[in-house]
């Protein structure tokens, strides 16, 4: 009932006309104090999520579609889009997989052979291959995965969900982002912006090789003079505080202080991935001689080590921006497909398959909801004198595991060559408002007025896909 | 002629049609007036053609009376679904609508009488959903205010109009108001107000100390003719206006030829140009510059906001990203200058306020000539020299490069030769012509903007629908001319007519909303809280009156802000303090009727800008490129990593920082920077331990508390004077004897630097009463 007298807010606004009544609690709605939900609306099945991103378009009929008919079909024309222009221009004909396919668990579902780790995990996992996208560009199509907006200027799943349940750990941030050592995610930092959220739900970032900016004290000061000073300030503040009563941004401010002393020795202890036992490492594989795969594989053991101290959300990158060499830095093999994904799958199947084991073995699945994004899927044909595949955004597989998933799903499907999405159609939105309902939010209620609109994080759309949950 | 007979017969037949159609009028009509307003409130919105929830819809008389499920038996309310699942059953909530309100006792009464009568619908009728507030709602009004009903007025509070306002609505509320604030508090107050800075230790003093009546005017006055004015000001306008300096999306390219719009922006604002005119400029510059640099950077307004510049060889997708484009420029018109939202109406007719989809896309028509890029910005003088210098030179380049052609004969070589070094010299010469500078402008393309426009139905740009021209916004029809300009109209006069309808003296809309952000920027809360969204979703004014009377000002002084700031600093209401008192906490917590002067923290640049100048180290030169927090790594894409060292070349005013898209540098990102992606009319205000790690850790903070310590013991040896220096120099006021002893006992132990450091950490330093 709290909660409903929560949310209920704008509709009593809505009969309140005039007066003073209407007046305040108009400004709850401007204001910081639109930040009261500390609840979730329901029992959740999650408490935290952890999601794994692989930004350039992770192609779907490579990695988790398997269509025969490419096999079948390969080197022959795409029956009625012969000729179809897509992203960077014109397509040749149908290109198979370079890659066998193979059954995986007791399910029996096909994967690529590429990920020969990620197979244990299959009857764990809940696929969506039935995705489909706003945009065909990488930017905008990152952006869309992570605001449910194409353009920018819209506040992240992590950024909504840090203010609908703020943090579990007074120590550690709500939302943390993990970048990959090769750089940034297309569109950057607004992957994981606040957007018209107040900045505090911003993600803090963080990764094994980048720990969090100003963390450490100044060098050149001693220990004696910085716990001397933080005693100083905060006689200043107190004093301050007491000609000025009732203020409680000031008693915020103070506190915010004293959070940051705590995380300053918190931060530090959660980084400290040397502290793993070496089996751990032999496992994720941070003794790999690929160093790419080494500095992935270390993101992924603090990854866990930040969800079980009670991180929220953790958005966790396997590669990077798009480089002037396509597929070089990330997944969007354009032109030379085996040649990218021989370079990808090993950096992100060893790491992350561990990390889902070792979420598994430590019960932190139980409470903790795993997903998989990428932005968009490819086209099941090559580019024209190419070996490798254009943007689609009429197709592509995404997947969830851990809390309240139903594994061994597979929802939704492609077409007989995986180029449209064709049974249960869905999209982001949809994906958005079953990982709220897990951890037990309603996405139709989570909202936040923001230039004559409630936005919420699934826009005007959305819709729990009851096929996925257990 | 016509015999008896056949004029008889004629005659009843008129009749007759004329009794049926009288009929079938007062019918019509009574179902427009009751039935037609609830279904297009209440229930259209899910049951209309398209969506047809549960596979109902009411929009036509076809899918009313015919569709699958059988929704009425005329006569008999209670056998018709429609009338069922709108009335409550066993205490419960009406089936329908499953969102929102359910109807009204008297409404359902409507409907239940509208079945009995045999529910007639008018032929032909298809129903829309409405929006919910219609022309009637109160922003969309002429500007309209009475003389405020005051019972008493406390001492000084009957002089100037704006107290009569306040008093009306404190007195109605039983509240009482504050005393006048201590001068201590009112000149720092004022300088952070109109500059951004705190006052100097010596102005402080002087200040309290004078005498003269006049003392406040003069200082205000003083501040109002301060080109730090302009860049506080400024600086509020330019989140308004979502300046940003890089494209934003994948490739986030830096630009570096949009700073000359910030300094045309602080300029503007520090010339008290009328910001009719500011607008005008900035829609339409380009049109009106008539060879002025000046006036025509204005109109980089149009390509200051984020855009996708990936290319795309999908023109499905591409047409796409080209409505996202303009979409941005609708948007950001529509908030910062009318406080309208016109961007819900993309996809269908504004839910909650009258703005049509065909509003959208005749700005969209209005704006489609705009393509983002830089070109070149220079005076006629300027353009003339250029072309002086180089045209004569390329001419001759043209000449001597045909002869060189014509000469083929092996034994022309030496002529050749000679040809070829007069060409070398030239074209040597041609390159050290000066260049003419370029501005990140944009260009604006008579291609693009070639009609016909079309409504795109859902927003897809493949769906067209309606036929639509550059036009005036319908929302204002009541009150504001309207205009209708031909699809084959020049770009040029589309924008042109769009600048001048929305500055128009007789828009009330552009006039309240530009008169509350004035007022917000005073009290941290505007009369009207959502400063750009005066719809049905926005919030209600606090002071209807007031709001009017300044805007009724604002119009008398041709739109010029410096007279407005005055009036408004000189009210008894501004001047109050802020000190909280229990019984009106109570009653107005937030202070919105102004009981007291509501205290504020400073902003993310107010709060750099003053650690640089107690300091002693900010850099007050104006205008040119920005500096940057930042490193930027741009190859295929950009990438921002912001700067663990901050040298002296960035001890600027923040307003130069060049702001670059989707990065983040520390103290300003932390304390909530506007993001400059969308328009902001007013900034959060957080907190978070990442602010106090970058204010306490950043080598900014320990440089500055360096600086500040050096600066408090010039020339001074005694410890207690250097620290009243310190406080002096953070608080603009002295230490009490207590915190002297306190701070003496600490800086004994770690030094005066440290003492700094917390200073500039401490709250009373950030926060203004």
């Amino acid at each position: 009932m709290i909660l409903e007298n929560e949310f209920n807010r704008r509709d009593f606004l809505g009969n309140v006309t005039s007066g003073l009544m209407g007046i305040g609690l108009a400004s709850l709605l401007t204001g910081e104090s639109q930040a009261a939900i500390k609840k979730p609306h329901f029992r959740p099945k999650a408490k935290r999520v952890l999601q794994i991103f692989c930004p350039g378009a992770a192609s779907h009929v490579d990695l988790w579609d398997h269509k025969p008919m490419l096999e079948k079909m390969d080197g022959k024309p795409l029956p009625g889009e012969e000729n179809i222009v897509s992203f960077q221009g014109k397509n040749g004909p149908i290109m198979r997989s370079p890659w066998d396919f193979n059954p995986c668990g007791q399910s029996g579902k096909m994967i690529t052979s590429k990920l020969p780790h990620m197979a244990k995990h299959i009857d764990d996992i809940a696929f969506i291959h039935s995705m489909q996208s706003k945009t065909n560009t990488h930017g905008p199509g990152c952006i869309f995965v992570n605001t449910g907006h194409p353009t920018e200027g819209f506040p992240s799943a992590g950024s909504w969900i840090s203010y609908a349940l703020g943090s579990e750990n007074d120590n550690l941030p709500a939302y943390v982002a993990l970048t990959d050592v090769r750089g940034e995610p297309p569109n950057g930092k607004a992957n994981w912006s606040n957007g018209f959220l107040p900045a505090k739900h911003q993600a803090v970032m963080m990764a094994a090789h980048q720990p969090i900016r100003n963390l450490k004290n100044p060098s050149g000061i001693s220990d004696k003079v910085n716990r001397n000073t933080n005693e100083f300030l905060n006689y200043l503040n107190e004093r301050h505080a007491e000609s000025h009563p009732n203020n409680s941004e000031l008693q915020a401010r103070m506190n915010a202080y004293s959070l940051a002393g705590r995380m300053q020795l918190s931060a530090p202890e959660v980084s400290d991935i040397a502290s793993e036992p070496e089996h751990v490492h032999k496992l994720y594989g941070t003794d790999s001689q690929n160093k790419l795969l080494a500095a992935y594989a270390r993101n992924c053991i603090l990854s866990r080590r930040l969800l079980e101290k009670g991180v929220r959300y953790v958005s966790l990158y396997c590669a990077s921006r798009a480089s002037g060499v396509d597929g070089l830095l990330n997944w969007d093999a354009h032109k030379t497909l085996k040649e990218d994904y021989d370079r990808h799958c090993p950096i992100f199947d060893q790491p992350t398959a561990a990390l889902l084991t070792d979420l598994k073995q430590r019960g932190l699945l139980d409470d903790t909801l795993v997903i998989w994004t990428t932005e968009f899927g490819r086209m099941p044909t090559r580019q024209e004198g190419k070996t490798g595949r254009d943007h689609n955004p009429d197709a592509f597989t995404l997947w969830m595991m851990g809390a309240g998933v139903k594994g061994g799903t597979s929802y939704g499907t492609t077409d007989e060559f995986g180029r449209r999405a064709q049974e249960n159609i869905t999209n982001i939105w949809e994906f958005h408002s079953t990982v709220l309902h897990l951890l037990g939010l309603d996405y139709k209620q989570l909202s936040w007025y923001h230039n004559g609109f409630d936005r919420r994080l699934t826009d005007v759309h959305g819709r729990v896909i009851k096929e996925l949950l257990a | 002629m016509l015999g008896n007979h056949l004029y008889t017969k004629m005659l009843c037949h008129l009749l007759v049609c004329f009794y049926i159609s009288l009929t079938a009028n007062s019918e019509n009509n009574l179902f427009e007036s009751t039935i037609a307003p609830i279904l297009e409130t209440k229930c259209i919105g899910c049951h209309n053609t398209e969506k047809a929830k549960g596979k109902v819809s009411l929009s036509s008389f076809e899918e009313m009376f015919n569709g699958k499920k059988k929704l009425i038996l005329k006569g008999n309310p209670h056998k018709s679904l429609l009338f069922k699942v709108i009335i409550p059953e066993d205490g419960e909530k009406a089936e329908m609508p499953e969102d929102g309100d359910s109807l009204s006792k008297s409404e359902t009464e409507s409907i239940k009488k509208w079945i009995e009568s045999g529910a007639h619908w008018p032929a032909g009728r298809v129903l829309k959903e409405r929006s919910k507030a219609d022309k009637s709602w109160w922003a969309y009004q002429k500007l309209n205010h009475k003389k405020p009903e005051v019972k008493s007025y406390p001492p000084g509070w009957d002089k100037n109009s704006i107290d009569a306002f306040i008093l009306e609505q404190l007195e109605k509320k039983d509240l009482k108001n504050s005393p006048k604030a201590d001068r201590r508090t009112l000149i720092r107050r004022a300088y952070y107000d109109l500059t951004g800075l705190p006052p100097s230790v010596e102005e402080v003093e002087a200040f309290v100390n004078n005498k003269s009546a006049s003392a406040y005017e003069d200082l205000i006055d003083n501040l109002l003719a301060s080109p730090r004015y302009g860049e506080k000001w400024g600086r509020h306008w330019l989140d308004i206006v979502r300046f940003g300096e890089s494209n934003g999306y994948e490739r986030n390219f830096i630009i570096n030829d949009l700073w000359p719009f910030r300094d045309y922006v602080i300029r503007s604002i520090n010339d008290d140009k009328p910001i009719s005119q500011l607008i005008k400029e900035h829609l339409a510059g380009d049109v009106i510059a008539n060879g002025n640099p000046q006036v025509e950077i204005g109109s980089a307004f149009l390509v200051a906001g984020p855009y996708d510049d990936v290319g795309n060889q999908d023109p499905a997708a591409a047409a796409i990203i080209r409505a996202n484009t303009m979409d941005e420029i609708i948007r950001t018109t529509s908030e910062a200058f009318l406080g309208m939202t016109v961007g819900c109406a993309k996809c269908h007719d504004h839910k909650f306020d009258p703005i049509k989809t065909a509003d959208y896309y005749s700005l969209y028509s209005t704006f489609s000539g705009v393509r983002h890029g830089r070109r070149v910005w220079a005076s006629k003088e300027a353009k003339e020299r250029f072309h002086n210098e180089s045209e004569p030179l390329k001419k001759e380049i043209g000449q001597l490069e045909a002869q060189l052609k014509k000469l083929a004969a092996p034994d022309q070589q030496k002529e050749k030769e000679a040809i070829h070094k007069k060409l070398d010299e030239l074209k040597s010469k041609l390159s050290k012509v000066k260049p003419l500078p370029q501005a990140w402008i944009g260009h604006r393309s008579a291609g693009d903007a070639k009609g016909p426009f079309h409504v795109f139905k859902g927003g897809d740009p493949q769906k067209k629908g309606e036929a639509v021209t550059s036009a005036s916004i319908s929302t204002l029809s009541e009150v504001h001319k309207v205009y209708s300009l031909p699809e084959n109209s020049p770009e040029s006069e589309r924008r042109l007519k769009l600048a001048e309808w929305i500055t128009s003296d007789e828009n009330p809309l552009a006039l309240r909303v530009l008169a509350n952000r004035v007022w917000q920027y005073h009290f941290g809360t505007g009369i009207v809280n959502t400063p750009s969204d005066f719809g049905y979703m926005g919030g209600k004014p606090s002071h209807p009156e007031l709001l009017d009377f300044l805007a009724e000002k604002l119009k008398e002084n041709n739109w010029r802000l410096k007279s407005i700031h005055k009036l408004i600093m000189t009210s008894q209401a501004y001047m109050q303090s802020s000190e909280w008192r229990e019984n009106e906490a109570k009653l107005d917590g937030d202070a919105r009727l102004l009981w007291r002067f509501p205290p504020r923290r400073l902003n993310s640049e107010e709060i750099r800008d003053s650690v640089l100048s107690i300091a002693g180290k900010l850099n007050t030169s104006m205008g040119g490129p920005g500096f940057r927090l930042y490193k930027v790594i741009q190859d295929n894409v950009s990438t921002y990593y912001p700067l663990d060292k901050h040298g002296p070349e960035t001890y600027r005013r923040s307003v130069y920082h060049q702001n670059a898209r989707a990065s983040t540098v520390d103290l300003l990102s932390d304390f909530d920077q506007a993001d400059c992606t969308l328009s902001v009319g007013k900034r959060s205000i957080t907190t978070s331990p990442l602010q106090a790690l970058t204010l306490m850790n950043h080598s900014f903070t320990i440089d500055m508390a360096g600086f500040l310590a050096q600066r408090a013991q010039a020339g001074e040896t005694d410890t207690e004077k250097r620290i009243t220096r310190a406080f002096q120099l953070a608080y603009q006021r002295q230490p009490s004897s207590e915190e002297l002893k306190q701070s003496a006992e600490f800086v004994k132990e770690n030094g005066l630097k440290a003492l700094c450091r917390a200073l500039l950490n401490s709250n009373e330093f950030i926060f203004v009463d």
